[in-house]
């Protein structure tokens, strides 16, 4: 009882500061405005298509939602991590850290606290995600052939990743410096996915190999792999490998915030 | 046996600076030596140094922000940091910050969640609290707008939620008017009167010489005294005379004695419609009615007779030297 209403205390709190936050409204009001500009020939191509260039277009039409799909996609992992490197360093940089701390809460639930006020926010990014599939899938006269709990949990697991990673680092440097970090340890997970051809020199398939292992696999909790817009080339796709891969996603990001508490007990609560 | 409300043994901290400050070479600084003081329940406590002193290090490995390198540390009983400890404190930091897009009411409301009171209990509380530090007409004005005093006030509002059994202040009174400063110390009497312990950090040595039992102080990361106000403040039987002249033989025998001899400007005194050169003259109690007889003997007018009581500031500036005393 006492766990939940701290958490709960911190994690709301945490996700009001976001909705204040400057960087982020700005960020919002620039993505909407991508979006709308991405829809206006999206709406245009639907209105000029006509039965003789129907498949050419649909096609086409189809490219720019996925490139819209991958943008959305993309953009909320690199929101996750920033959320969650600046949740932690605003408190420190502000000294807010330090009246919070005074009350009876251990450090791990504050770091807890503020992990989930970053997924509070990235569930509502996850939802305006879906609707927003949804609606460009209809705006491009197709129908999205995806269960809908695919659409919602494998991004949370994949932004959970993300945010316990970027979490980890901003415990032990600068924000921004996390962030980065947590950004070039996402593109080095996917230069590391085992091509079909061998890597030749054995040091540099035993060091791919190790980070292949080491770092976030991503690439398997990526929505994409189900959001087909095309029927002929939707993949079914058992519980078992569900299970396993979203099993595989929710460990790596727990192993990786208890590392961010366990360097965040340890670590010295100052105004930065 | 009680357990005293605060314990401080041999405390040692050291901070490491630069880029690279903790590999070999980096520069090392000594924020507290083997740093030693106790609190016993229901006492206020001064903890008084210069900036720097390792005062703000000292209460933050209290509550438990940092680690001590060494030594032994208890809150109440407990490890600084243990939720049992922080249950029965209230802190207020220094330079307090909060969270700018809530107001008074529902930043305390925030706290009063963390500490754990009822809802019901903290909607009583909190109206009150807020009266108490004089914020009733701001309650509803977002903390952002609020002045460096406001938020200090807000700051011990919030540490006197839950009814805490110590409170440790850290300069409550900065960034406060004369009337603000007045109604933190009628705050800090009140609790007094409660019988909690107070553990206060202050620059103001006037106002802690009012309100407080014992002091503590520290300079350089060193207590260079520590101990109640009283046997701070003894000066033993010492008097002070005040006479109108002092002939110079008396003079040299007076300063074979020991005594203080300095030559003042004696305010308004029976006799006298202005203030007149005089010399006051600090000598053993011992020794008071034979120099006062030699005085009139003399033909010195004695303006007036009192025993000397010592001041914390004196004692401070003879302690840490000058500079900081305000």
């Amino acid at each position: 009882m006492r766990l939940r209403t701290i958490l709960r205390t911190i994690a709301s709190n945490t996700f009001g500061i976001f909705l204040r936050d400057k960087l982020l409204i700005v960020f919002g009001a620039l993505f909407v405005c991508v979006i709308l500009m991405m829809m206006t020939p999206l709406l245009t191509l639907r209105a000029r298509t006509t039965v003789s260039n129907m498949e050419g277009m649909q096609t086409y039409v189809l490219g720019v939602v996925s490139a819209i799909m991958y943008m959305v996609s993309g953009a909320g992992s690199l929101l996750a991590a920033w959320a969650a490197a600046d949740a932690v360093a605003t408190e420190m940089k502000s000294g807010t850290i330090l009246a919070v701390m005074a009350r009876p809460v251990k450090r791990w639930e504050f770091l807890l606290g503020k992990y989930l006020g970053v997924l509070l926010l990235m569930g509502c990014y996850v939802v305006m995600m879906f609707g927003l599939s949804y609606l460009l899938a209809w705006m491009g006269g197709q129908r999205v052939l995806a269960a809908s709990w695919i659409l919602l949990t494998y991004p949370m697991v994949r932004y959970a990743i993300y945010a316990a990673i970027a979490m980890a680092v901003a415990t032990l440097a600068h924000p921004v410096l996390s962030w980065v970090v947590t950004l070039l340890l996402g593109l080095g997970a996917m230069l590391v996915v085992p091509g079909e051809e061998p890597i030749t020199k054995a040091a540099l398939r035993w060091l791919s190999t190790g980070l292949y292992y080491l770092l976030p696999s991503t690439q398997f909790l990526s929505e994409d792999r189900f959001l087909n817009i095309k029927q002929a080339t939707l993949r079914q796709t058992g519980w078992a490998e569900h299970l396993l891969t979203l099993t595989y996603g929710v460990d790596y990001a727990l192993v990786v915030l208890l590392l961010a508490m366990w360097s965040f007990h340890y670590r010295s609560l100052k105004r930065d | 046996m009680t357990v005293p409300a605060l314990e401080f043994l041999d405390v040692t901290k050291t901070y490491h600076r630069g880029t690279y400050r903790r590999w070999p070479g980096g520069q090392q600084v000594a924020a507290l030596s083997e740093v030693s003081f106790g609190v016993a329940e229901g006492e206020v406590c001064a903890f008084l140094g210069p900036n720097g002193a390792g005062k703000t290090t000292s209460i933050s490995i209290l509550m438990g922000f940092l680690y001590a390198d060494w030594g032994r540390i208890r809150v109440l009983g407990f490890e600084p940091g243990d939720v049992r400890a922080k249950k029965r404190i209230g802190f207020v930091p220094e330079n307090f910050a909060f969270y700018k897009h809530l107001n008074a009411e529902k930043l305390l409301r925030f706290h009063a969640k963390l500490a754990g009171i009822a809802e019901e209990n903290a909607a009583k509380l909190i109206p009150d609290l807020i009266a108490k530090v004089g914020l009733s007409s701001y309650g509803k004005l977002k903390i952002g707008r609020y002045s460096r005093g406001m938020v200090q006030r807000l700051g011990i509002a919030q540490s006197l939620l839950g009814d805490p059994e110590l409170l440790i202040l850290d300069e409550p009174t900065s960034g406060l008017d004369p009337s603000g400063r007045k109604e933190v110390r009628d705050v800090i009497l009140s609790l007094k009167a409660a019988g909690k312990t107070i553990f206060l950090s202050s620059h103001l040595l006037s106002e802690v010489e009012q309100v407080c039992d014992r002091a503590v102080i520290i300079d350089r990361g060193r207590v260079v005294r520590a101990g109640t106000m009283k046997t701070l403040l003894d000066t033993g039987d010492q008097v002070e005379i005040v006479a109108t002249t002092l002939p110079e033989e008396l003079e040299a025998v007076l300063r074979e004695w020991g005594a203080t001899v300095k030559r003042v400007i004696a305010p308004n005194v029976s006799g006298h419609s202005v203030s007149v050169p005089s010399v006051s003259i600090v000598v053993s109690g011992a020794r008071k009615r034979e120099i006062v007889e030699r005085l009139w003997l003399a033909g010195s007018d004695v303006l007036r007779m009192n025993p000397v009581k010592g001041s914390l500031e004196d004692l401070y500036m003879n302690l840490v030297g000058k500079g900081d005393a305000a």
